[in-house]
């Protein structure tokens, strides 16, 4: 094997470093809100501490020389020398975007550090204390040649448990020069008998004798993991030492305990630093679960079955076995399928790697616009194809800083408006109607419906005088040309207006809207697709049929009696529950089930709620949880109401997936009726 | 264990073994982990009291805990006016007990430098 | 050639250490934390073990006092692999029953001169 080629590793060292940057920020932000678990110094120290060594080890000497700094800076909080404070967390985060920059420029072969990160790395060594000691001193001059060395060694009990063999140590010596056993002893602790004996123990000495001009540095490093290990006594040979001989160490000897050459893979000393990284940045991985993986496993598994009993009856094929050849060509169908989408399902990510910017992106903001808000993220586990995640980001990031900047209000108006002095301002994403709805959400002052008028008039948009309803005027903010930098902030602004997010999100054939309420606050709405999707879900039975209810809609589940169902005018039923009339739903008569349950103390109420309006299902049964790979019905067949799509079952069945939006809004119009 | 182990060894070329004495023969993998083992059969070897005679000649791996085994052997063996013999040993075993300079102290036949 | 076990949860550093010393003949498991690699190390047996020292859930040093309390690693070489030359931590190391350790940086030949040295 020749030299070993590091530049294979380096996308993984960016990405995991990215990745341990990412865990630092959130767990300098949990610090900064007032956190004091102390996992959370020991997570950022780790991230620290990982990137410096990967840094080093990978020749990133840049990246390297600025951790240090900032790890030297965390061990001080570590062992609680230095306190945290705003300032600290402050300087901790800017080095992590510090960073995030110089990890970039590495990954398409730039020099890391530039002026700014050298200032800040200025900064962090200022603050550490007694940084100077860091330097690694030169070597001790080395000692004087001799003709050799006499080695008492004694060994403690304890040295063979921590894998410190003598036998290593004198062949080790053996490389230095020749040795000699002058004397082997067992000592007064070795028990008389060999019953006694705990082998782990020992309890032998040695003297030594090394011949050869060998430098005591060297004879120092064989036994530089033994401090307190064994009884150590090395002397120069007696009567011999001739201090001022020729060189130290002979220059083209080998470094300390170098490997016979002879024996040591022939490895060309030349090694790059920091060439070729120029590895393309923009190939990406992916991390996958260990459960998706070992699904794939699992079904090749099946695949492999399949295959064999195809071949089996295509060996000795006659027609008496025409049908299991069917069934088997059947099964084959429906393993490929399952592995399809089981592949397919190594590209879902969960929203939440998205959401996790905002904490810093808000933290940053509230200190910029003087605003003080709190940030709440739901459904960060809602899964998304990755293409997806990486493109929504941008256009999430844009409308939270809209919503800070231009939504919320400053604690004085707020507080003149009657409101708590920080905003609210939510995140959630979840499963509705087939798709995946992202909402932002803010308890601020709304759309200002005079400004919005006055300027799209300004821009030629609308007509003065012209009647709009409120719907119009919230399309006017996603009309092309409608941000200008006049309106736009630095923050809000950077060249990206409303009409881009809108087209962004098109591109992923999604949709995005707003809804507002003068000094209540806004509600910006972004639907995207669900090619492919999965849920948790109840799998309920209704007479032979199998629904699937997104677990995250579901309420409670109860049994009712027969007399807790009233029927109101129209036909619709309903049933009170906390307090409230709900409609009752018969799934077996909404989607025609044959063989159901009518009876609704025999079945099972399944409440469940969109968008704060709530609607029980009458199933026969829950048969457990599940969770489902949605298949889009009009693709397949076309849209029914009330369905959001298809799942298959682990026996292989069809379950179809209900559409909690859908069925809601049935139920209501139902009631209203 | 002993037995299969000594079985397998070409009887002809070695020094045949006096009655009563033990024949232990030392596993290939003769590190630590394998000791509480041995030690149980060398002290069940040294028990009978005629002698205990070693094959070392499978050991393909050694430690320095394993010759102190044997050295404790050696020692409680002449304490009893036992004797103790090679039936055979390895290159790998006789470099161990060389280097350590413990061939002498095992009056291993064929020992390295002394 | 010896059968090693690899403890880090840096993906890229696990990975070069593993590349390298499999390129040199050995046979290498990985583990992502002390407490994985304790799973791994019961149901296998090992010539070396190389451990990180920071590591999350358990860390190197938790690792090897567990490792040194199972009568099969009473023995066996354990190296610390840590960028912190600081004494205290391999002093606490040792005093758990590491063998020694190999400070990071290191490139591939301090990695198999170091290993080589451990095994003999």
């Amino acid at each position: 094997m020749g030299a070993v080629d590091l530049t294979q590793f380096h996308k993984t060292f960016f990405e995991e470093s990215l990745e341990g940057l990412d865990a630092m920020e959130t767990a300098l932000l949990a610090l900064d809100s007032g956190s004091t678990d102390h996992e959370l110094v020991h997570t950022i120290f780790r991230a620290a501490h990982s990137i410096k060594g990967g840094a080093a080890t990978f020749g990133f000497a840049d990246v390297a020389a600025f951790t240090h700094v900032a790890e030297s800076l965390l061990e001080e909080v570590r062992s609680e020398r230095r306190a945290v404070d705003g300032a600290l967390i402050d300087l901790l985060l800017r080095s992590v975007d510090c960073l995030r920059a110089m990890l970039a420029r590495s990954s398409s072969g730039q020099p890391a550090a530039d002026a700014g990160s050298e200032t800040l790395r200025g900064e962090l060594l200022r603050l550490v204390s007694g940084e100077a000691a860091a330097a690694p001193g030169a070597a001790a001059p080395q000692a004087a040649a001799v003709d050799g060395w006499d080695i008492r060694f004694v060994a403690l009990p304890h040295l063979l448990q921590t894998g410190n063999d003598p036998l290593r140590l004198f062949r080790e010596l053996e490389q230095l020069g020749r040795l000699e056993v002058r004397r082997a002893f067992v000592l007064d602790s070795a028990p008389a008998r060999l019953a006694e004996l705990d082998p782990s123990q020992c309890h032998l000495g040695w003297e030594l004798r090394l011949h050869g001009a060998i430098a005591r540095g060297d004879v120092d490093a064989v036994f530089d993991w033994l401090d307190g290990d064994c009884e150590l006594a090395i002397e120069a040979l007696s009567g011999q030492a001739r201090a001022a001989a020729a060189q130290p160490a002979p220059a083209a000897a080998p470094p300390a305990v170098a490997p016979a050459s002879a024996t040591a893979p022939a490895a060309p000393p030349a090694r790059e630093a920091t060439a070729s990284a120029t590895a393309s940045a923009e190939a990406s991985s992916i991390r996958v679960g260990i459960d998706k993986v070992d699904a794939l496993i699992n079904m090749m598994g099946e695949l492999v079955i399949t295959q064999s009993m195809l071949s089996d009856i295509g060996e000795h094929f006659d027609f008496t076995k025409l049908e299991r050849l069917r069934e088997g060509l059947a099964q084959l169908e429906r393993n490929t399928r399952e592995l399809q989408e089981s592949v397919m399902r190594i590209r879902m990510l969960p929203i939440g790697s998205v959401f996790n910017r905002f904490p810093r992106l808000v933290r940053d903001l509230e200190r910029k616009l003087g605003k003080q808000v709190r940030l709440e993220l739901h459904g960060e586990h809602t899964e998304l194809d990755k293409t997806v995640l990486e493109k929504i980001g941008d256009p999430l990031v844009h409308l939270v800083r809209n919503a800070i900047d231009h939504g919320l209000e400053t604690p004085e108006k707020r507080r003149a408006a009657g409101k708590p002095d920080a905003g609210t301002l939510t995140l959630d994403a979840h499963h509705e109607g087939g798709n995946i709805i992202v909402r932002i959400s803010d308890d601020g002052a709304g759309l200002n419906r005079a400004a919005i008028v006055g300027k799209a008039v300004e821009r030629g948009l609308v007509q003065p005088g012209q009647q709009l309803s409120d719907e119009e005027v919230a399309e006017l903010i996603f009309a092309p040309g409608f941000s200008t930098a006049a309106q736009a902030t630095d923050l809000s602004g950077r060249g990206v207006g409303m009409d881009v997010v809108r087209r962004n999100v098109r591109d992923l054939g999604g949709s995005v809207g707003v809804k507002s309420e003068a000094g209540k606050g806004s509600v910006f709405t972004i639907a995207l697709p669900l090619t492919l999707a999965i849920i948790d879900g109840l799998v309920t039975a209704v007479g032979e049929e199998r629904y699937i209810v997104p677990l995250t809609s579901i309420v409670e589940s109860l049994r009712l009696g027969a007399e807790a169902v009233r029927r109101i005018a129209g036909g619709g039923e309903v049933f009170q529950f906390r307090g409230d009339y709900l409609p009752l739903m018969r799934l077996h008569r909404a989607f025609a089930c044959a063989g159901a349950i009518t009876e609704v103390e025999r079945g099972i109420v399944v409440v469940i709620e969109d968008d704060g309006r709530r609607v029980g299902l009458l199933v026969d049964d829950l048969l457990g949880q599940q969770q489902a790979v949605i298949k889009s019905l009009e693709k397949h067949y076309q849209r029914v109401q009330g369905v959001s799509g298809a799942t298959i079952l682990s026996d292989g069945s069809v379950a179809l997936i209900v559409d909690v939006g859908g069925v809601v809004r049935l139920g209501q119009r139902s009631k209203a009726a | 264990m002993a037995g299969k182990r000594a079985a397998k060894q070409n009887q002809d070329e070695r020094p045949a073994v006096p009655d009563g004495v033990a024949v232990v023969a030392l596993p290939a993998d003769c590190r630590l982990a394998a000791q509480a083992a041995l030690q149980a059969e060398l002290v069940a070897a040294l028990e009978r009291g005629a002698g205990v005679a070693l094959d070392a000649s499978a050991v393909e791996r050694v430690d320095t805990a394993a010759l102190q085994l044997l050295v404790l052997l050696r020692r409680e063996l002449a304490s009893r006016d036992g004797a103790l013999a090679w039936r055979g040993a390895s290159a790998a075993f006789n470099e161990a007990a060389g280097l350590l300079g413990l061939a002498r102290i095992l009056e291993l036949p064929a020992a390295g430098p002394a | 050639m010896a059968k090693i076990l690899a403890v880090d949860d840096s993906v890229s550093m696990r990975g070069m250490v593993a590349f390298t010393l499999r390129g040199a003949g050995h046979e290498v498991a990985e583990a992502e934390n002390g407490q994985l690699a304790l799973d791994v190390a019961r149901g296998s047996s090992f010539d070396l073990v190389l451990a990180d020292v920071n590591m999350p859930v358990m860390d190197g040093i938790a690792m090897v006092r567990e490792l040194r309390a199972m009568d099969a690693y009473k023995g066996v070489p354990i190296l610390m692999l840590t960028t912190e030359s600081h004494t205290e931590k391999k002093m606490e190391g040792k005093a758990a029953g590491a063998t020694g350790w190999l400070v990071k940086p290191f490139d591939p030949e301090q990695l198999l001169a170091t290993v080589k040295r451990v095994l003999g």
